[in-house]
């Protein structure tokens, strides 16, 4: 009775919490958030399954645990110094206890293989799917479409297409992570990295650098915009428009070091650098990137890779812009940086 | 027992800084260690502190940017390099002749010489804040092109270099040292299968250190050459950043259980002794620690499931992550079998070592869910891996680290610590522990990375971070309670006789603390609890 009570009371608590986990998923970061493609999924539930199975280990590990502090507790009765039961161990008991994890391991393990295909979304290799090549560099993502468009650091996907991202990087090593699309995938500037997925939800989410790239790694965010096929074909052509590229250019860009105005903040102040209207000495210092003794930080090559029209843009923004393009007063900086 | 200590005494004056500054005693070169990296881990601690007051709350401007990523980086590099590693080698040091019945290490110049370079690497590597262009960024890791000589202008990276280089070599001069020390120098009757388990654990420590610590060495001599004389071994066109990954961590996991397999080894002193019964399967217990340490080696890549590895390869190396996790899993079986039917004293070492199981084995379930590698893909460079390393590394070594301070503080000191402060450091380190580090869990998932300065969401994900830091905050005072503790039991205490547990190895044979020749006469062994056999002898004489 007492066996058949301790072998059920595990089994109920795996399929307790694997439900609990597919019914309503991470309440509070107790698991990965609520996955909207079919990759994410498979994350989702391998994790609420190895998860319940680690979680019983846990109770029975703990409880065994409390159970022999309170129980074998020496008692005021017993002296101090009395010794237990000289029990040199049980060769039997051994290979039990190392032949259980063994197989709830192997079991794991064999489950994880059979996930693969679902994480990685192998079927989209085959399918007819849109490639989208994700450039990254200190502090934004450069995303290049195959129809020649480009964005920063926001992603424009039509839903229920399926998507393959090209990652690499043009500096550092970076990691692209949308935590509710999918799991997260390094750029490196040796390699391109492929990311499948197939986004079923319309909507905007919210990803970040998760791979330590310098300076400004916390403020390196991404953001996917999932849309439906003819609102995706329109914001993409939208922010084709010379002063929105711009704009996204210099917010995602410029803005992250010299500050939104330009005040500056780990770079220096650049409102009113004439660098910043001057196309030839604009696109040397961006294609070269300075390091100047007097500030703290070089400021790295972030151009590299632009097509031209990305530096006609920010030109035109900076210049559409009364702030970015007049000095402050009182101010008699010069040289870029 | 009468010492003859008169003929064997130094002959400088026993207490003088220079008889500190020219030891060769093993005793003296262990303290030396142990208090010089708890000096480091203090400094490592504060840089703890400083990231968990910036992280208390949302957009926090305390200490931002490049100030905190050099924080971040020293202080992963200090408690590795100038913390775990050192304090394992110092008790390694003090204690592994006494166990073993022998006067001293087989090479006491080269000991002195190892302690030497410790201190001279760990200032070397604390410098690196000093450099002009600040110091190491790019995280303990320091991963390429981010410390390439382009990415991190300055010296500061490369002090932090020349810091794992000193740091590296004292390492592997101390580990050879201690290998030949324990092959040769253990007493008549001290067969394999009788040595201390905490040797076995120091066995395994140094072997590894001598395999792995010339990986990295190699790695930071090539990225040195690549910043300082034009080389380009590292260069992306080189496939330099994935090879500097796989240098990295075939150095950076096998160093995982370098730091964890002697606080193991501990561990598998301590429970015994306050169980009043031998280990469970002291076999199992030994063989297991080689084990671990075997597979330990073959697991490396599990720290870079997300740069594009071939799936057979991340089946591979997932496949033995989870396979490490057999004989880990036995060690606990076996110390929990240990405490079973006990007669269970309630000392700081056993609370330490509770604490350990109690902690470890949720940084090891943590740890096979990491190893699951498609939710590796989420976890990966988040805060969930941080929860993971340090229940891993502060719940299980440090507690372990803990647990072995007090057990054999009387034997260092000849004194008995206070176990009341004990007892409160304990409570508000197991409570601050939890408190700053499992919320962290959360925090992973819910996608916060690792080593950012700032976040700027609110709601839970804000107080996830204040309970952090204030658990952070109770760990601080529970170590001071511990300093206190420390120094005043160290010149006040009680005095101790020199077995005070009525523990089984040999280092409780010798006086408290010993003399400099350790032992006027080695008895022979005939067991694994060499102590309890002359206990027990001797209890058959007076009877």
């Amino acid at each position: 009775m007492a066996a058949k009570l301790s072998a059920a009371v595990p089994v109920t608590l795996v399929l307790a919490l694997a439900g609990a986990g597919s019914a309503f998923a991470a309440p509070g970061g107790l698991g990965p958030p609520d996955p909207q493609t079919p990759s994410g999924e498979a994350i989702s539930r391998l994790y609420w399954i190895v998860f319940a199975i680690c979680a019983v280990v846990f109770v029975l590990v703990e409880s065994a645990l409390i159970y022999f502090i309170v129980r074998f507790r020496r008692r005021r009765d017993t002296p101090e110094g009395v010794d237990g039961p000289q029990i040199h161990g049980n060769t039997r008991l051994e290979i039990i206890w190392t032949a259980i994890p063994a197989i709830i391991l192997a079991a794991i393990a064999i489950f994880t293989f059979t996930q693969i295909p679902a994480v990685q979304a192998r079927g989209v290799e085959d399918e007819e799917h849109l490639t989208i090549r994700v450039e990254a560099h200190q502090f934004y993502w450069e995303y290049r479409y195959p129809s020649g468009a480009v964005s920063v650091d926001t992603l424009y996907l039509p839903v229920d297409e399926p998507v393959q991202l090209d990652l690499t990087s043009l500096d550092v090593v970076h990691s692209w992570w949308v935590p509710s699309l999918t799991g997260k995938m390094d750029a490196f500037p040796d390699r391109v990295n492929t990311l499948r997925f197939v986004p079923e939800t319309v909507g905007e989410f919210e990803g970040k650098c998760a791979e330590l790239c310098g300076v400004q790694h916390a403020f390196m965010p991404t953001t996917v915009q999932v849309l439906d096929r003819t609102a995706y074909e329109e914001a993409l052509a939208v922010a084709q428009g010379p002063l929105a590229l711009g704009k996204a250019t210099w917010e995602g860009v410029c803005a992250t070091c010299h500050g939104l105005d330009g005040q500056g903040d780990v770079g220096p102040p650049i409102a009113g650098n004439p660098t910043l209207t001057t196309r030839a000495s604009l696109h040397t210092l961006l294609l070269e990137g300075q390091d100047t003794p007097q500030f703290d930080y070089y400021m790295p090559a972030v151009g590299t890779g632009w097509p031209e029209r990305q530096y006609d843009a920010l030109i035109a923004y900076v210049k559409s812009s009364k702030t970015l393009s007049t000095a402050p007063a009182p101010t008699t900086t010069g040289g870029g940086g | 027992m009468a010492t003859r200590t008169e003929a064997l005494a130094p002959s400088w004056k026993e207490g003088s800084v220079t008889s500190w500054l020219t030891t060769l005693d093993h005793k003296r070169i262990g303290l030396l260690y142990i208090v010089t990296s708890f000096v480091f881990f203090g400094a490592a601690g504060v840089m703890a502190m400083l990231m968990r007051i910036q992280l208390s709350h949302a957009n926090a401007g305390f200490l931002t940017k490049g100030a905190y990523n050099e924080v971040v980086t020293m202080h992963g590099t200090a408690m590795v390099f100038l913390f775990v590693v050192p304090v394992l080698a110092g008790f390694g040091n003090y204690l592994v002749p006494l166990m073993i019945g022998a006067r001293d290490m087989a090479f006491p110049r080269l000991n002195a010489a190892s302690y030497w370079l410790f201190l001279l690497g760990g200032l070397v590597l604390l410098s690196s804040f000093l450099a002009d262009q600040g110091g190491a960024q790019c995280g303990w890791t320091s991963y390429t092109p981010c410390s390439s000589e382009q990415f991190s202008p300055g010296h500061g990276q490369d002090l932090w270099i020349l810091g794992i280089h000193l740091t590296g070599i004292s390492s592997i001069l101390g580990a050879i040292n201690l290998i030949v020390t324990i092959h040769n120098m253990r007493a008549p009757g001290m067969t394999w299968m009788r040595i201390p388990l905490f040797t076995w654990a120091i066995e395994a420590y140094a072997v590894l250190l001598v395999l792995v610590l010339p990986t990295i060495a190699a790695a930071a001599t090539l990225l040195l050459l690549d910043r300082q004389a034009g080389t380009a071994f590292f260069a992306p066109e080189n496939g330099g950043p994935v090879l500097w990954q796989h240098m990295f961590w075939f150095f950076g996991h096998p160093e995982v259980y370098i730091m964890v397999l002697p606080a193991m080894g501990i561990l598998s002193e301590v429970i015994p002794v306050f169980s009043r019964k031998p280990i469970f399967g002291y076999k199992a217990v030994a063989f297991s620690t080689i084990g671990i340490a075997f597979a330990s080696m073959l697991v490396w890549a599990h720290h870079m499931f997300t740069i594009g590895m071939p799936t057979y390869l991340q089946a591979f190396f997932a496949a033995t992550s989870l396979a490490v996790a057999i004989p880990t899993a036995v060690k606990i079986f076996n110390w929990l079998a240990t405490l079973w039917r006990g007669n269970l004293i309630f000392r700081a070492p056993l609370l330490f070592a509770l604490g350990f199981i109690g902690l470890f084995t949720m940084g090891g379930l943590s740890g096979i869910i990491l190893a699951v590698f498609p939710v590796d893909y989420q976890a990966q460079d988040s805060y969930y891996v941080v929860a993971h390393l340090h229940y891993v590394l502060f719940g299980g070594t440090v507690f372990g680290v803990f647990a072995g301070v007090y057990y054999w503080f009387p034997k260092m000191t000849g004194r008995m610590y206070n176990e009341r402060l004990a007892q409160v450091h304990f409570w508000l380190l197991f409570v601050g522990f939890n408190a700053a580090f499992l919320p962290q869990h959360m925090l992973g998932l819910m996608g916060m990375q690792r080593r950012i300065y700032t976040y700027t969401q609110g709601g839970l994900f804000e107080w996830y971070n204040v309970i952090s830091s204030i658990g952070a905050l109770l760990m601080a005072v529970a170590m001071l309670v511990f300093l206190w503790n420390a120094v005043t039991s160290w010149r006040t205490g009680r005095r101790v006789g020199p077995d005070p547990w009525q523990a089984d190895t040999l280092e409780w044979y010798a006086t408290s603390p010993p003399p400099p020749h350790n032992f006027d006469r080695v008895p022979y062994v005939t067991s694994a609890r060499p102590l309890r056999d002359l206990r027990l002898r001797l209890k058959e004489r007076q009877a």
